[in-house]
């Protein structure tokens, strides 16, 4: 219950924070904190628009992709307070949950035969399937470490496990950092703010979407985001603080990522789109290393 | 229910005398003589300590050929008897343009064949004898066979045909050889004698020869090449039937030796592992190069094998390396992605065929937008796309899960060896998931959405009823697997039980078994929030204003079809890293600085499947190269012929005076 309550509380200023300091860095005073969840509830208040060539699946795409992220909420712990639902292998469920919403949100793209919604929706579907591979080689090291494999037991024993846990932490919250960013098309991978329909991955997709469906999909968006976050900040706060010190470490943390994406975005370009597969394929390439890491740690040669 | 099972083969033969205004009915009412009975014994079978033995009625000089019907048989006879009775319900409207259009003749064949191919695969699952089991294996080439050569006027048709034919043979010749290896030991040519053969010899020969023969069936790679070229063949009910359930037989060839083995658990296990993760990435990979629908699924059946044999090659590591937790968690998944690849398979092939049906090709470079007229034949590829791509709340989600609990289960205690192939099976098991969804979403998006890809718009034929009809006990049984997995994992854990090095252990009491309830509730918690955040929206979207318009274009109003992602753009990005397994070709005039006024241009691509150009076709080339000097010696002159005999009897006198045999 904890857990799904900190990744709500941190939905709420997240993504107002990204904004806030992208406007700080280039000289303006930028909106509210709140700002992106106005922009929200305004969507939901309006009608839709839809293409004249969609079918039921650009109506459907928006709804069951939250649903999805918000089903893969449940099973998201807070360090080592556990998730709504936890069982062995919900790691995998995670996973597929989220492939779920990203499968209709690509039809959905597909669905109102734009040639630039199509490229967008092949982008998506080429990255992610590229990133796939990181996450799940990182969660199977995770789980040859600690013992365990749900993501409550593993959280719960990470620092316990090892007197050098803390190496194995920072790699596994570097490589879940660079995955958090990839599967939320931010920068290095994907420009949300470009102005060129070329060479946007995320947003290219939804450009058909207005209204309520629009704000769906940024809701889902913003909670992924925390979500995946969580993942990675979890590795960096020990499990034997009192619990007040840990939910500031929490939020502290979840602000500074907020932060720092901020931060990237201001003062770095987007990796040539060319270049995105070897980006993608380095992060694989790091929790390949952690995995061996940890072979040699737990004597297994 | 032997004599309804002997009445509905017998009369078979009656087709050939009806009029052609009531074969289908009786076929329908054959087929369904065969599904009651045979499913009879099954049933009976799975309440059964002992296997049920049905004697045949066929006495020869090997004695009485009797079925014998354990758990892992009933098992595929209930799977066969369903996808092959839906495929009966699904041909009364796919077959009614070629009844009036083909001789009667033609149609007959085809409904009696489809008939035994049905009883030669349940007999296949039943069948102990040797002898007993080759003949009935050659049945069911033979009837698929003629089902895959249904429009034979196409010259292609007919090649695919044959080649199949032969390459079946060739399997077969293999599992011959295993079992006359295993008779030659033992003096007893049958399944139960290899389980004292595999306990005194070495294990690795005859399960290799068992492994290739029935490793054609099931389409592993590099054994795979007849499947890409017979599942397009094939009418769509064929097509169903033969990628949902007969390619399992192959399976269950593989699974009855594997649960006779003895030794050599780590050989055979890494064999069946690496060649199972080669047919699961390459599949995939193959499959999304592709453009026809059908030749796009017979690819997918080439990686859901690829599944299923990571799933029995981790089984046997896991045994071989003392967890029998990952053995019977990876076996269990195995067998439990048998039933779902055959339901959604066969959903899928058979939606493709409503696709053919209305719209006359199943070429995806052409078709486009047919979600609207095709609206509950698009829904059900879509449940069955889903289900392919391994995503929850469907079926393929549960025995993919399985498989992977078995595996990070495993990663706590494992030793560098296991835990290398644990790896191995774990990470090809994301990556297929990631290309799944790729190639689906392709699949989908280029069949059903957006709108028509070629210059002609299709007009469309409206599908008849049991096409639709037949989908829909299908559709129940993959949501009811994905949303209720608890309640399969009992029957499986009792078919766990006809492999002896399987029974320490008990499915159902391992913690991933266990959490199978979660899984369920988690799926229903997602239909729940699924419909209230509909609910949600159509309370909103009542009070404000709803509108259509052309597709946002970006500043650009003259946008037609011709703007769409096709396949072979949507396969673009992947087709590079691909490179080293696919053969991509482009074939087209580049406009050059001077052309302000392009003329018109054609384009066209390419795709080959390089392991079937490098490896087997360099083999075939030998072959076909040296073969012919054996043609020498069919002169054409009798007696040259008499010399022939004389010789090989001279030759086995020979031998024997030296006692080499």
């Amino acid at each position: 219950m904890e857990s799904l309550l900190i990744i709500l509380i941190c939905s709420l200023f997240v993504p107002g924070i990204i904004v806030k300091t992208k406007a700080l860095f280039s000289g303006r005073k930028g909106p509210g904190i709140f700002q992106p969840w106005l922009d929200i509830i305004r969507l939901l208040k309006k009608g839709s628009v839809y293409s004249l060539v969609s079918s039921y699946v650009f109506q459907f795409g928006a709804t069951i992709y939250l649903a999805s992220v918000i089903v893969a909420a449940l099973v998201v712990p807070f360090d080592k307070y556990p998730s709504l639902i936890s069982f062995p292998g919900d790691f995998v469920m995670f996973a597929y949950m989220l492939a779920l919403g990203r499968f209709l949100i690509i039809i959905s793209a597909l669905d109102v035969s734009s040639g630039f919604e199509g490229m967008g929706a092949n982008r998506e579907a080429f990255y992610s399937l590229l990133a796939e591979p990181a996450f799940f080689i990182l969660m199977g090291s995770l789980a040859m470490f600690t013992g365990y494999t749900s993501f409550h037991e593993i959280y719960s024993n990470l620092h316990y496990a090892d007197r050098y846990a803390v190496i194995i932490a920072i790699i596994a919250g570097y490589v879940l950092a660079n995955f958090t960013l990839v599967e939320n098309s931010r920068l290095p991978v994907d420009d949300p703010l470009t102005h060129l329909e070329l060479t946007m991955v995320h947003e290219v997709m939804v450009l058909d979407h207005s209204g309520f469906d629009l704000g769906l999909i940024k809701i889902a968006n913003n909670l992924k985001l925390v979500l995946l976050n969580t993942l990675s900040i979890n590795c960096f706060i020990p499990q034997d603080w009192p619990i007040v010190w840990q939910v500031t470490a929490f939020l502290f943390l979840q602000t500074l990522f907020a932060a720092g994406v901020g931060y990237v975005e201001s003062f770095r370009a987007r990796n040539k789109m060319a270049m995105n597969p070897q980006f993608i394929l380095s992060i694989s390439a790091i929790s390949l290393i952690l995995i061996f890491v940890i072979i040699i740690l737990n004597n297994k040669i | 229910m032997i004599t309804l099972f002997h009445l509905s083969l017998l009369s078979s033969f009656l087709f050939f005398f009806l009029p052609r205004k009531y074969q289908y009915a009786f076929a329908f009412l054959l087929q369904s003589m065969l599904v009651v009975s045979t499913s009879a014994w099954a049933v009976q079978a799975w309440s059964a300590s002992t296997p049920v033995q049905v004697a045949l009625g066929i006495a020869t000089w090997r004695g009485e050929i009797t079925l014998q019907i354990d758990k892992l048989s009933a098992f595929f006879i209930l799977l066969v008897n369903f996808i092959c009775f839906m495929g009966i319900v699904y041909a009364a409207g796919y077959l009614q343009p070629y009844i009036a259009k083909k001789r009667a003749t033609t149609i007959s064949l085809h409904l009696f064949s489809f008939l035994w191919l049905n009883a030669a695969m349940v007999m296949v699952t039943a069948l102990n004898d040797g002898i007993a089991f080759l003949l009935a294996w050659e049945l069911m080439s033979l009837t698929s066979f003629i089902l895959v050569i249904f429009e034979a006027e196409k010259e292609e048709t007919l090649k695919t045909g044959i080649n199949y034919l032969l390459q079946m043979h060739f399997g077969f010749a293999m599992i011959m050889f295993g079992f006359l290896l295993v008779k030659d030991a033992t003096g007893e040519m049958s399944f139960t004698a290899l389980g004292t053969y595999f306990a005194t010899h070495n294990n690795v020969v005859v399960f290799l020869a068992f492994f290739i023969g029935f490793g054609i069936k099931a389409g592993f790679i590099p054994l795979h090449t007849w499947l890409p070229r017979a599942h397009p063949a094939a009418p769509s009910h064929v097509s169903g039937v033969m990628s949902g359930v007969m390619i399992k037989m192959g399976i269950y060839g593989i699974l009855r030796v594997t649960s006779f083995l003895q030794g050599d658990f780590m050989v055979c296990g890494a064999i069946v592992l690496a060649i199972a993760i080669l047919s699961g990435i390459l599949g995939v990979v193959l499959a999304i190069m592709q453009h026809d629908l059908k030749r796009l699924l017979a690819y997918h059946s080439i990686e859901n094998i690829g599944i299923i044999g990571i799933g029995i090659g981790l089984s046997i590591l896991g045994y071989a390396t003392g967890d029998p937790i990952l053995a019977s968690l990876a076996m269990a998944g195995a067998l439990l992605h048998c039933v779902n690849h055959a339901l959604f398979k066969s959903l899928l092939f058979f939606s493709t065929g409503n696709v053919y049906y209305a719209a006359h090709s199943v070429n995806m470079d052409r078709l486009g937008g047919l979600a609207g007229p095709l609206r509950l034949t698009s829904i059900a590829f879509l449940i069955g796309a889903l289900a392919i791509s391994g995503i929850p709340p469907f079926n393929g989600f549960v025995s993919e899960f399985l498989i992977y609990n078995g595996i990070i289960h495993d990663f706590a205690s494992a030793g560098f060896t296991m835990f290398l192939a644990g790896l191995a099976g774990f990470v090809s098991l994301a990556l297929i998931g990631g290309l799944c969804l790729y190639c689906f979403t392709k699949a989908f998006g280029m069949t059903f959405l957006g709108t028509h890809r070629s210059v002609h718009p299709y007009e469309i034929r409206k599908t008849h009823w049991t096409m639709l009809a037949a989908l829909v006990p299908i559709i129940l049984a993959i949501v009811f697997i994905g949303i209720f997995p608890e309640w399969v994992m009992y029957p499986l854990h009792e078919s766990l039980a006809t492999f002896h090095w399987l029974t320490g252990t008990a499915l159902t009491q391992t913690a991933p078994a266990a959490a199978m309830s979660q899984v369920s509730l988690i799926n229903i918690i997602f239909l729940g929030v699924m419909v209230t955040i509909g609910l949600v929206k159509w309370i909103q979207q009542k009070k404000v204003v709803v509108a259509t318009g052309p597709t946002w274009g970006c500043g650009y109003t003259a946008g037609d079809y011709r703007h769409q992602y096709t396949p072979t753009s949507y396969a673009d990005s992947l087709a590079q890293l691909a490179e080293p397994f696919v053969i991509f070709r482009k074939e087209y005039q580049p406009i050059g600085e001077r052309d302000i006024f392009p003329d018109q241009r054609t384009f066209r691509t390419e795709s080959g499947d390089r392991i079937e150009r490098s490896a087997i076709m360099k083999v075939i080339g030998v072959l076909v190269k040296y073969l012919p000097q054996i043609g020498r010696a069919q002169t054409g002159h009798i007696h040259h012929y008499l010399i022939y005999p004389m010789l090989f009897l001279a030759l086995i006198a020979l031998l024997t005076f030296l006692q080499v045999i």
